[in-house]
């Protein structure tokens, strides 16, 4: 099931000679349950990508369908709506409410909506994040990845349809940072959770199921789901081949 | 009093009277949505049962929701009972199987043992390679079936990782050797919550593809500890991994063109990810093609429920 889909996303800033095309005609989408990992140099346009995907930003023309909704044909006021119901976001500073505890800023999205708390769910999250300790600090109180650590947790809290996550360790050190991408990578694992990240490092993408390239506001690679993890799509080719090697291993 | 005093009171009485009753009405709506919300809730922790039987709308709507969810759930179960039943009959099929294979690998090995004429014992040789192929085959089906149907539960616990080392260099140096590489375990006194059997399994499998796909050089195996996840390393210097073919070595059945000269099911590494997962971690594979490949198996270092 396709849960994310862009057709044609384009995005210009400035106009005339000076105009600059930040996404030239983006073609991408994502299946349930996958991990992607969008690469690029700084300035290739990942980033404006990324704030289309979340509704952040309007695109100059093209569309980007999450959960079956072109998002961009919703009003500001029910996309602000949309966002907080289906997008987890986790930026590379945290995003944390400072005056709220762990606990506050982790159902937060949930009380905004007026929805009542699944309590086991949270509980299993805070678990999986080894949050169980620190419930009751304040954001500043928390070392990067333990603020890190939270930020997944909330966006993880509300099930929604999609996280986008923008160089999520991007402030952290190595080995804080392969902490917090193991957990996005198990939680990921565990809630079958549709994972969007940015990324510059290379390494860091390489857990992801899929590695989308960006240059120059376009795609270079990347852009199909690849067949391991939409089982059952096999192309011929691949069949062919299939049935090559068992003919071969009878011999 | 002029009349046009009592005309502005009656008004005035109309006008309250209309906002009482805007209000009344906006609290009822609300409270229509609270109790439609609270149905909701119920219906999602499966605990919506038919309270009250009367003549409200509400009844007749929680009534009608029930009978829609039951009819939603009956499906859903008879999708999962109809999935149960085919892994039940895989699983059958597999350990029907493994006797009989096993018994012919005996009598080829009986035959072997008596004087055969000329090219008879060629036979009986490529009989007994491709019966144990079957049996690998077989072996490898049973485990997956058992993963997969949550038969077998993995019961992670903490425990240091270097027995686990251990096992393993006695079981891979000899094949190591045989090849001519170099097979080296660093030394570690890192914990972490794991199966000590099937993660053996895993990362024996990343082992045995390793030593399979290398020709010259080295496979060594390492591991390093972050704060919640520790890391096992199996790098070789073997002929890499192609990037369009990495997402898709860890699907089941999965043979990648560039080695399909060599032995192999597609299984092993479908089998490694599945227990790393069912531990509460994860495998990634980096490569660089012509000068090796990097499998790491990340395991949680604390004990949560996986």
């Amino acid at each position: 099931m396709t849960i994310l889909q862009t057709h044609d996303l384009k995005k210009q800033y400035g106009s005339g000679e000076t105009a600059v095309h930040a996404l030239a005609g983006i073609d991408l989408s994502v299946e349930k349950g996958e991990f992607v990992a969008v690469v690029g140099t700084s300035g290739s346009g990942k980033s404006t990508l990324l704030h289309m995907l979340g509704g952040l930003d309007r695109p100059t023309s093209g569309s980007v369908t999450v959960d079956g909704r072109d998002i961009f044909s919703l009003k500001d006021e029910e996309l602000t709506i949309f966002r907080r119901r289906k997008i987890g976001f986790v930026f590379q500073n945290y995003n944390l409410v400072p005056v709220l505890n762990v606990y506050e800023n982790i159902v937060l999205p949930i009380q905004l909506d007026g929805r009542a708390i699944d309590k086991a769910h949270i509980d299993s999250i805070i678990e999986t994040l080894g949050l169980q300790t620190k419930l009751s600090n304040l954001p500043n109180n928390l070392s990067g990845g333990q603020q890190q650590r939270v930020a997944i947790a909330r966006a993880l809290a509300s099930k929604p349809a999609i996280i986008l996550a923008d160089e999520p360790t991007g402030n952290l050190d190595s080995r804080t940072s392969q902490d917090v991408l193991s957990l996005m990578k198990v939680s990921g694992q565990k809630y079958a959770q549709t994972i969007v990240m940015i990324t510059h490092n290379e390494e860091i993408a390489q857990l992801a199921d899929r590695i989308v390239r960006i240059e120059d506001g376009r795609i270079v690679s990347g852009r199909q789901t690849h067949t391991a993890s939409a089982s059952g799509s096999v192309s011929g080719g691949q069949t062919a081949r299939r049935a090559g090697t068992a003919e071969e291993r009878q011999v | 009093m002029p009349p046009y005093v009592y005309a502005a009171a009656g008004f005035v009485c109309a006008a309250a009277a209309l906002i009482i009753s805007i209000a009344l009405y906006h609290i009822r709506v609300k409270k229509t949505y609270a109790s439609l919300n609270g149905l909701l809730d119920s219906a999602i922790a499966g605990t919506l049962t038919e309270e009250a039987f009367d003549e409200s709308l509400h009844s007749a709507l929680v009534s009608r929701f029930h009978g829609y969810l039951t009819a939603s759930e009956t499906a859903a179960g008879q999708v999962r009972a109809e999935r149960a039943r085919i892994k039940e009959i895989i699983s059958d099929i597999s350990h029907q199987t493994k006797t009989p294979i096993s018994n012919i690998l005996l009598y080829a090995e009986l035959l072997s043992e008596q004087p055969l004429p000329g090219p008879a014992e060629g036979y009986v040789r490529a009989l007994t390679t491709q019966t144990s192929k079957l049996r690998f085959l077989i072996e490898s089906l049973v485990k997956m079936s058992r993963l997969e149907s949550d038969v077998f539960v993995l019961a992670p616990c903490p425990s240091p990782l270097a027995p686990m080392f251990d096992r393993l260099q006695t079981q891979f140096t000899l094949p190591a050797e045989s090849k001519g590489l170099t097979l080296t375990f660093e030394p570690t006194d890192i914990c972490a919550v794991f199966d000590e059997k099937w993660t053996t399994e895993a990362i024996g499998n990343l082992l045995d593809n390793a030593i399979k796909y290398t020709e010259q050089g080295c496979v060594t195996v390492s591991a390093v500890i972050y704060e919640m996840f520790c890391r096992i390393q199996v790098a070789d210097t073997g002929m890499g991994i192609s990037e369009q073919e990495l997402p898709r070595i860890f699907s089941r059945f999965h043979r990648s063109p560039d080695v399909r000269d060599e032995e192999g099911l597609g299984i092993g590494l479908y089998l490694a990810r599945e227990i790393i997962a069912k531990e509460g971690g994860y495998i990634k594979a980096e490569s660089v093609p012509g000068r090796g490949s990097v499998f790491s198996v990340y395991l949680p270092t604390n004990l949560s429920k996986p």
